[in-house]
């Protein structure tokens, strides 16, 4: 694979996959970063003083010691690490802007007509804070996923985010159906997990029987309103995965037969019991999305959540990817996902793991491995540059490229109070009048 | 960068207390009057070197302790008058630990990098525990008879962690729809809940006490919660496992006062229409709470000085105040706001009391000058920020920033996760600094999580410092201990082995977990 990219990058005849660039100030010039040890995700092993050619919004070519082109701007990274934009599998991104004020919050709804249907696309905010901080972190992917709704066990269904300048913050919409069951999930199903099955097997069950042109009049045994069934459409027809959020073994397990009986996609999301069924969840290719910091049971549910969880579902064949806890959904989404992945290699995760685990894992579960994830020629020109291993939450992004253009890691508003309160600028006015 | 060092609690009564300069915080006298008897000759070396330090760090030294001192303590009230009584101790301790060190024999350590907690960088060093405390620190040490030798060469040696700010124990794992109803963390009946202590909450079962000090935490303070105006006094907690929370408890530490300003308390009560439901009501509660409390004191002190025979009812919660007021209760203030915390700062100067801490200070680094003047220390996350609205300033940089202006640092956790990697905090914490060119030297910002809040506790001539005399807490790291990879190898607690990442023996697991079968691993 590499040699054939140095070749195609010493003809310099590689032809611009994917064309219809991101940004048009960029599609003009080239730039090229030389003296990368660059992680591409395909391998193992990082790239020794490779150049990465970014044209028109992708990555043009790549390889070690491959001279940049003329006209390129030249940036020589020195030999740092170099690896696609991180992606973060679960936050609530763009749907949270404070997370204690209701009216800065669209990220569940308490109560009305939508459960399934319950769409979080509508109230993307790509001004929030959140999103400089956490691209200047080098996050340039994001799931963010609705977090509750009245119809259990229904959350909504959740957004592909992709950060960066410009007015293309939602990249996908409805990319997964979002499920919670267990026992502090239990309440809205009447009291018992038990139920939250049986109304989540119903539902699959009226949404395939359901047919738009008796929708309106939908039988009155039905419990699924209109817009939820019309919204569990694409899961019944396996174009959309089922996102179930549990930690226990038994409901894991339930994720299993369910999956054995419906062949609904399924993503399991949480699972801090998951390493005990991680056999069984490798043979039906279900991927995990783990918190990676839980080793405290926060919950009876959570009894057997271990710091070594990613390590065994990886060692048993199953896909993992992080969403880290509540806490890091919204701010330090970037960061907080980048210790969780230093802390499940520090306990046994083989290091690409990751990174896998950040980047190329989650492309291949959301179905975008074709343009993100993994750097090679024409895809999206997602890039970091580290100060350092980027699983060592004290390294940081240096520069940031999202999809071709340089975006600046200066550029948040956590930057402009430290530089106003700097010991190092001098206090001649009041902070107020500090620019 | 040399900041207030020693802290102490400033006795605050004018009528039995010289002027002092209040722009130096450093009192070593009241340091010194803290210390008992029987201490060790060494510890009371370490002492005095330590008050040498803060009185060199200080311009105006403090007054010899005859002068300053009135008399709260018996031992000081001796002679003055026949009529007079000890005046009521307000810190006394109905339920003293009963804490027991693990068994231990000495043990060196051989060839480790050292960040001893006080600033130094040692290369190649050995580290002798005999009975219980540091017996010598230096390379190429001769090793006793009989002692245990562990090869620490390529490992990094610390003082043991200490977290000023947990709620093991009394927010514990696992969380359950009980703990919805009502939770142990806070006794959120009145805005005013002094007279309650947390020590009366701990469930000594929470298995995060395991996780803690398999992170290299020896010492926890476990706080209410944060919904009153006073939530309740602090205890301060070993992390070694025991039945009871007596068991746990830190022998002789001082008492803190959990305090809490800004929206949480406001949400507790105002969000239901009761008081207070704004910030000015929150100081108007507090300020309230400390003129009943001057009252109880000066009631008390009068019958202390034989002018009144009639005792005050002895009161829970008033006790707790007046405690801080003749400096024997510690102010531990949650607090996040610049302009809430200097509220906070003009209340103790108001009353003439002294905040040792303001914990969460997310806006610190706004005020580094206030935290420096009043001699307070600043308990921080590294980058916690953006779930509530007087969160929303927070910056990475605020350890560091903090640090640079002279004040003191310290990192906490308020969170069982968080918790066992107060290691990872400081890493974090420093990198931001050194981005924005404010460089902390690893063996200066070990002391966010050693010495200084140690010292936050009352405690810092016995633990978070490796000094010949001090208290043998030590962890012995896998590596570079600001790196997520490495690994508290062993972790000792008063020269015991108490943590060992490679011996089931030598890890300690609650009754909680015991026998759970999702816990066990398939075969």
């Amino acid at each position: 694979m590499t040699r054939v990219v140095v070749i195609c990058g010493l003809l310099a005849a590689c032809a611009v996959a994917g064309a219809g660039a991101a940004f048009a100030q960029s599609s003009s010039t080239t730039t090229a970063l030389v003296h990368a040890r660059l992680y591409t995700m395909q391998d193992n092993r990082p790239l020794e003083n490779a150049t990465v050619v970014i044209r028109a919004g992708k990555v043009q070519a790549l390889g070690p010691g491959l001279a940049p082109p003329a006209d390129a701007r030249v940036i020589d990274v020195e030999g740092r690490i170099v690896t696609p934009g991180l992606m973060s599998a679960g936050s609530q991104l763009a749907l949270v802007e404070v997370g204690s004020l209701a009216d800065t919050r669209d990220h569940s709804v308490a109560s009305g007509a939508l459960g399934a249907a319950f769409d979080v696309q509508y109230a993307l905010n790509a001004n929030t804070a959140m999103l400089d901080l956490a691209l200047s972190d080098g996050l340039t992917r994001a799931i963010t996923h609705p977090e509750g709704s009245p119809v259990a066990p229904f959350l909504g269904q959740g957004a592909l985010l992709r950060l960066g300048p410009g007015d293309t913050l939602l990249e996908r919409s409805r990319v997964a159906m979002y499920v919670r069951v267990g026992g502090g999930a239990a309440a809205g199903a009447g009291g018992s997990r038990s139920a939250s099955w049986s109304l989540l097997r119903n539902a699959l069950e009226e949404a395939r029987r359901f047919r738009p042109t008796t929708g309106a009049g939908s039988p009155r045994d039905q419990l699924l309103g209109r817009l939820d069934a019309e919204a569990l459409q694409p899961v019944v027809t396996g174009r959309m995965p089922l996102a179930i959020v549990a930690d226990r073994e038994s409901d894991i397990r339930q994720v299993l037969s369910l999956h054995d009986d419906t062949r609904v996609p399924g993503i399991l999301y949480g699972g801090a019991e998951a390493w005990r069924v991680a056999k069984e969840l490798a043979a039906r290719r279900i991927p995990v999305v783990i918190d990676p910091t839980l080793n405290l049971p926060a919950s009876f549910d959570a009894m057997g959540a271990r710091l070594d969880n990613a390590a065994l579902l990886h060692e048993a064949g199953v896909r993992v990817a992080f969403a880290v806890s509540a806490f890091f959904r919204t701010y330090n989404a970037g960061s907080g996902m980048r210790l969780g992945a230093g802390l499940a290699v520090a306990n046994g995760l083989p290091w690409i793991e990751g990174l896998r685990a950040m980047t190329s894992t989650p492309a291949s579960i959301f179905g975008l491995s074709d343009h993100y994830g993994a750097v090679r020629v024409g895809v999206d020109a997602d890039l970091v540059v580290w100060d350092g291993d980027p699983l060592e939450p004290s390294t940081s992004a240096l520069r940031v490229w999202a999809r071709g253009v340089e975006v600046s890691v200066e550029n948040t508003r956590q930057h402009a109070l430290a530089q106003r309160y700097s010991p190092l600028r001098k206090a001649d006015v009041p902070p107020a009048y500090r620019r | 960068m040399v900041g207030p060092k020693v802290r102490a609690s400033i006795d605050p009564d004018p009528v039995l207390q010289a002027p002092k300069n209040r722009m130096c915080p450093n009192d070593p006298a009241a340091q010194v009057r803290r210390t008992h008897a029987s201490r060790s000759a060494i510890r009371r070396v370490a002492l005095v070197l330590a008050v040498t330090l803060a009185a060199t760090a200080c311009a105006n030294p403090a007054p010899p302790r005859d002068d300053r001192r009135g008399g709260d303590r018996p031992e000081h009230r001796a002679g003055d008058g026949p009529r007079e009584r000890p005046l009521r101790d307000f810190a006394a301790q109905p339920y003293p630990s009963t804490y027991v060190p693990l068994p231990r024999h000495d043990t060196l350590i051989r060839g480790a990098t050292v960040l001893d907690g006080t600033g130094r960088r040692l290369e190649a060093t050995d580290v002798l525990l005999h009975d219980g405390v540091v017996a010598a620190i230096g390379p190429g040490l001769d090793a006793p008879s009989g002692v245990e030798v562990v090869d620490a060469a390529g490992r990094w040696v610390t003082p043991g962690i200490v977290d000023p700010h947990s709620h093991l124990g009394n927010f514990p794992t696992p969380y359950t729809a009980e703990d919805a109803q009502h939770s142990d963390v806070n006794e959120d009946s009145d805005p005013n809940t002094a007279q309650v202590w947390a020590q009366h909450s701990v469930n000594v079962q929470d298995p995060g006490f395991s996780r803690a000090i398999a992170g290299g935490v020896t010492t926890v303070q476990v706080m209410p919660g944060s919904t009153n105006l006073f939530g309740g006094r602090t205890v301060v907690l070993r992390t070694v496992p025991a039945p009871t929370v007596q068991g746990m408890m830190f022998p002789d530490a001082p008492f803190g006062l959990k305090m809490a300003c800004g929206e949480n308390v406001v949400h507790a009560y105002g969000d239901s229409g009761r008081f207070p439901v704004s910030r000015m009501g929150a100081v108007a509660g507090q300020r309230a709470a400390w003129i009943a409390a001057r009252k109880y004191l000066h009631d008390w002190r009068r019958v202390a000085a034989g002018e009144e025979h009639r005792p005050p009812e002895p009161d829970l919660k008033l006790d707790t105040l007046a405690g801080v007021l003749t400096g024997d209760v510690r102010v531990h203030a949650h607090c996040y706001r610049a302009d809430d915390i200097a509220g906070l700062f003009g209340m103790a100067r108001e009353f003439e009391f002294k905040i040792t801490a303001i914990h969460h200070a997310t806006e610190a680094y706004k005020i580094p000058e206030l935290f420096v003047r009043e001699g307070a220390c600043a308990a921080v996350w590294s980058d916690w920020w953006g779930y509530k609205r007087e969160a929303y300033d927070a910056i990475r940089e605020n350890a560091a920033f903090l640090d640079a202006a002279g004040g003191c640092v310290a990192m906490h956790s308020d969170s069982g996760i968080v918790g066992q990697r107060l290691n990872i905090e400081a890493a974090k914490a420093m990198a931001a600094g050194a981005r924005a060119g404010v460089r902390v030297a690893p063996e200066r910002a070990i002391e966010w999580i050693t010495r200084n809040p140690a010292r936050m506790l009352g405690l810092g001539d016995r633990i978070g410092s490796l000094e010949p005399g001090k208290v043998a807490d030590v962890v012995v790291w896998s590596g570079d201990p600001f790196s997520i990879y490495s690994h508290a190898d062993r972790v000792y607690v008063d020269g015991a082995l108490a943590y060992d990442r490679k011996d089931p023996a030598h890890q300690p697991l609650s009754d909680f977990e015991l026998g759970q079968p999702s816990l066990e691993r398939r075969p």
